[in-house]
């Protein structure tokens, strides 16, 4: 499976590296501006902690590019910052056409990443930066005045004047919204008061927020420290102190709160921007619980994690597919050594040796394998993104729901797998999710679900797109279909059969040409993007109650277990990931039913092909038995009959160059060790062929 | 990214080539790999040509047109193979000793290989013993004379010009 990257394609190193470390700071803040908007949207402030976030986002994309010396890029980066931080402060006022020129930033930002290795292409953005710059300029507007709210706190003086900028603001925003202020004193031990101190401030931001953490000189004795952490909180000192319940610490009141606060603002405890989200995903996109999160956290990750360019790392995998190959014509010399009588000790000896060497080798495999795995976590993000941008532009009222993030996929998949998921989820909520109105009327709740779910199911990973809208039309698709002469006047199909039309290319359930789903893109290109990463989309609906697309792909394109079959002298590699048993039938056991081959497979009737007869080729004078090898693609089971089986072999899958191109039933070609190379097939084609046959009997 | 012993051929062909071929002063030289298909000389420019292998056990592709005579491994990757033969409308033999698979670079079609009876030389020659040939639907572009005989320039577009039977 070649996969192109035409765009990193002329760059240097230092500037691959730069592009995907800046695109990975650029989807975070994509991320974080959203959460911005929607903060908007519910009127509430914007969280202190996601505008540190940002703000830190922009402050590292700057020192990136400066870096690496690219200054359009470093200049719109400190732009950026300069608002981030007027944000932070509350110099500047979070509304709706600030939240568009953050995006519009990021917009650019991303253009100006892919022309990095450009110069003259890098230079041209320029007016159109200055031009940016200047409006960004404009909207930090001075917010209004009002009395200094500090000037109530009974604290000393001394400590108000140890506060940085941006924790005097944040101190100031607490008392303006009635939070109870208090000082929390405690003593430590100075050769362990680090892990006392995040103990203390772990528990402080369950119950509040830590507004200041400041060394407070006092009468501790010299292997003591004493420290006094500032603290806005819902609850009055003395319920804090209880929900604390920190022995060594003592508190006192600062400022008492107003009763019913207007709002909550502590990060822990305030219900997270993306609420809506099941708890557990969202939780999981925040740091993790006990880390302070600071300055050090960007330098942190960076330090323990290794940028590697994936196409390093297919060099990696050719390389392990190498050895494996060699490790299996290494088994068969052993083995005639071990046939032949005055070898046979050598290659005992030989064998042993194999044998750990296949172990290891196999370690190595999976490895390797493992390091090209990712969540989907990522794609995900990217969904819930283009979700929130959608809910506003369409205003229908949607809950995402996500499942299974942690679900971990081959690199090259999860990139694969973008496009077509975004398909779906813009289908579904364009077409399928009625409006609010529509849904009351139909006695739904007003507010729409979409739901996505992935699951690993063996070497497969299994994502549930479900939504609970009006379903699809089979009527209206039939019509549709007829019209344009994809399916005959009297032609009978069932329900399934007339579903899968949606894939059949130029058919859409509406007519409309919209922005989200319009774009000459249908589901036969969802169908044709997935069958190339060796995945298949089934599609259910039920009229009124909702559709559920699932897509079924491989977790890995790489090493594959295969089993080698034969027909006459051919021989063909399966992917084992497609093949769900193998049986051994004699040939009476073939039923036959309008002129389609059957057999009874634990009282479910299977449809039987003959690998020899979809190729033409030469099979063997028909015996007493038959192998048959039971494919199971999605949801479809059709079984293959072979002359031979040779058993499983690990292969390296490779398309096959040359002027026919893709060739239908054939995945690709592998080398198995000994120099005749063995075509790999398509189990998706075939049982798509099978199931699609049955339809035109 | 010719294999060793391909390079040494390569050598060896293109010394014998200079030898041989009168050159008009001036003139842009081109250089055709000259090959033997049947009775015939064919070449192609050597622009086009990846590297020459010697012919090995070739996969036959099911459904495939009969000018497409398999695919082979080289060096892991997988290649289809053409019988030039059988494209220009020869019937095929039994594989000899001198037969080579020439691994062709098209610009429009990819990496292919290219079955031929024979490799026999590397030749300069001036565009001006250069004929073109128009129109027919053959295989071959235009003639170029070498000495009293005439080479094929094969029409590499054309060869690889081929599609599965639907």
């Amino acid at each position: 499976m070649a996969t192109r990257r035409p765009r990193a394609k002329r760059r240097s190193k230092a500037d691959r590296e730069f592009v995907s470390e800046a695109e990975e700071i650029l989807d975070a803040m994509r991320a974080g501006v959203a959460d911005l908007g929607d903060s908007l949207d519910e009127s509430r402030g914007p969280d202190p902690e996601l505008v540190n976030r940002l703000f830190r986002a922009a402050h590292s994309l700057k020192a990136l590019a400066g870096m690496f010396r690219f200054d359009p890029i470093r200049d719109l980066g400190h732009r950026l910052e300069d608002i981030l931080d007027g944000l932070r402060l509350d110099r500047v006022r979070l509304d709706a056409s600030l939240c568009a020129l953050l995006e519009e930033s990021i917009a650019t930002f991303a253009s100006l990443l892919e022309r990095v290795g450009d110069v003259q292409a890098l230079g041209e953005s320029e007016p159109a930066i200055a031009d940016l710059s200047r409006r960004i300029a404009a909207a930090a507007a001075p917010p209004a005045v009002e009395a200094d709210p500090l000037a109530r706190l009974s604290v000393d003086a001394s400590l108000l004047r140890a506060l940085t900028e941006y924790e005097e603001h944040r101190l100031r925003e607490s008392v303006r919204r009635g939070r109870h202020i208090a000082l929390v004193d405690s003593t430590f031990e100075i050769l362990s008061f680090e892990e006392g101190l995040s103990e203390l401030t772990g528990a402080i931001r369950e119950h509040g927020e830590l507004i200041s953490t400041l060394p407070a000189p006092g009468a501790a004795p010299e292997s003591q420290i004493n420290f006094s952490l500032l603290v806005a909180s819902d609850l009055p000192a003395n319920d804090l102190l209880a929900a604390l319940d920190f022995p060594k610490a003592s508190v006192r009141s600062v400022l008492a709160g107003e009763p019913a606060p207007r709002a909550q603002l502590a990060p822990a405890a305030e219900p997270d921007a993306s609420a809506q989200e099941p708890a557990d995903e969202s939780q999981a996109l925040e740091p993790p619980p006990g880390e302070t999160p600071g300055e050090l956290e960007s330098l942190r990750s960076i330090s323990d994690t290794v940028r590697v360019d994936i196409r390093k790392l297919d060099e990696l995998m050719n390389l392990v597919g190498e050895l494996v190959i060699a490790r299996g014509v290494l088994g068969e010399l052993t083995l005639r050594l071990q046939e032949n009588a005055a070898t046979a000790r050598v290659g005992g000896e030989l064998a042993k040796l194999h044998k750990a060497l296949e172990r290891k080798l196999r370690d190595l495999q999976s490895a390797v394998l493992d390091v090209r795995m990712v969540p989907l976590r990522q794609v995900f993000e990217k969904v819930a993104r283009v979700i929130r941008r959608l809910r506003r532009e369409l205003g229908r009222d949607v809950r995402l729901d996500l499942r299974g993030a942690d679900t971990e996929l081959d690199k090259l998949i999860v990139e694969a797998l973008v496009d077509p998921l975004m398909h779906v989820v813009r289908n579904a909520l364009d077409h399928a999710i009625e409006s609010p109105e529509e849904r009351r009327a139909a006695g739904k709740d007003p507010e729409g679900t979409l739901s996505i779910e992935a699951l690993q199911r063996g070497n497969h990973v299994v994502i549930a797109v479900r939504d609970d809208g009006r379903g699809i039309d089979t009527r209206a698709l039939r019509t549709h279909a007829e019209a344009r002469g994809l399916v005959q006047a009297g032609q009978v199909l069932s329900e399934r059969e007339t579903l899968e039309l949606i894939f059949e290319p130029g058919l859409s359930t509406r007519d409309e040409v919209t922005e989200t789903s319009g774009r000459g893109v249908g589901m036969d290109v969802v169908r044709s993007n997935l069958a190339a990463l060796g995945g298949v989309v089934d599609v259910e609906s039920v009229p009124g109650r909702g559709t559920t697309i699932t897509m079924t792909v491989p977790i890995t394109l790489a090493i594959i277990q295969s089993l080698i079959v034969g027909v006459g002298e051919r021989r063909f590699a399966i992917p084992l990931s497609s093949v769900l048993e193998t049986l051994l039938l004699p040939r009476t056991a073939i039923q036959r039913s309008e002129g389609r081959e059957l057999i009874d497979l634990r009282g479910e009737p299977l449809l039987l092909r003959h690998l020899a007869r979809e190729f033409d080729l030469a099979a063997e004078p028909a015996g007493e038995s038959l192998y048959v090898i039971v494919l199971g693609i999605g949801e479809q089971r059709v079984g293959l009959a072979v002359d031979r089986l040779f058993g499983q072999q690990d292969t390296v899958i490779k398309p096959i160059q040359g002027p026919l191109g893709a060739l239908h039933g054939i995945a690709g070609g592998t080398d198995l060790g000994d120099q005749q190379p063995v075509l790999v097939l398509d189990a998706s084609a075939i049982v798509d062929d099978a199931t699609r046959r049955r339809e035109a009997a | 990214m010719a294999a060793a012993n391909s390079r040494e051929d390569w050598q060896a062909l293109a010394r014998e080539a200079a030898r041989g071929v009168d050159e008009a002063p001036g003139e842009e030289m081109r250089q055709l790999l000259v090959f033997q298909v049947a009775d015939a000389s064919y070449a192609l420019p050597v622009e086009c040509v990846r590297e020459i292998v010697r012919q090995r056990a070739t996969t036959p592709i099911p459904r495939a047109p009969e000018d497409v005579c398999g695919v082979i491994s080289l060096r892991g990757e997988i290649l289809q193979v053409i019988d030039l033969r059988r494209r220009i409308g020869l019937a095929p033999c039994a594989p000899t000793r001198r037969a080579r698979i020439v691994v062709v670079q098209a610009e429009e079609s990819g990496v292919a290989g290219l079955l031929v009876d024979g490799v026999r030389e590397v030749l300069r020659t001036g565009q001006s013993s250069l004929q073109l040939q128009g129109g027919g639907d053959g295989m071959v572009a235009g003639l170029v004379r070498r000495g009293d005989a005439f080479v094929s320039l094969i029409d590499l577009e054309r060869v690889l010009d081929l599609h599965v039977d639907a």
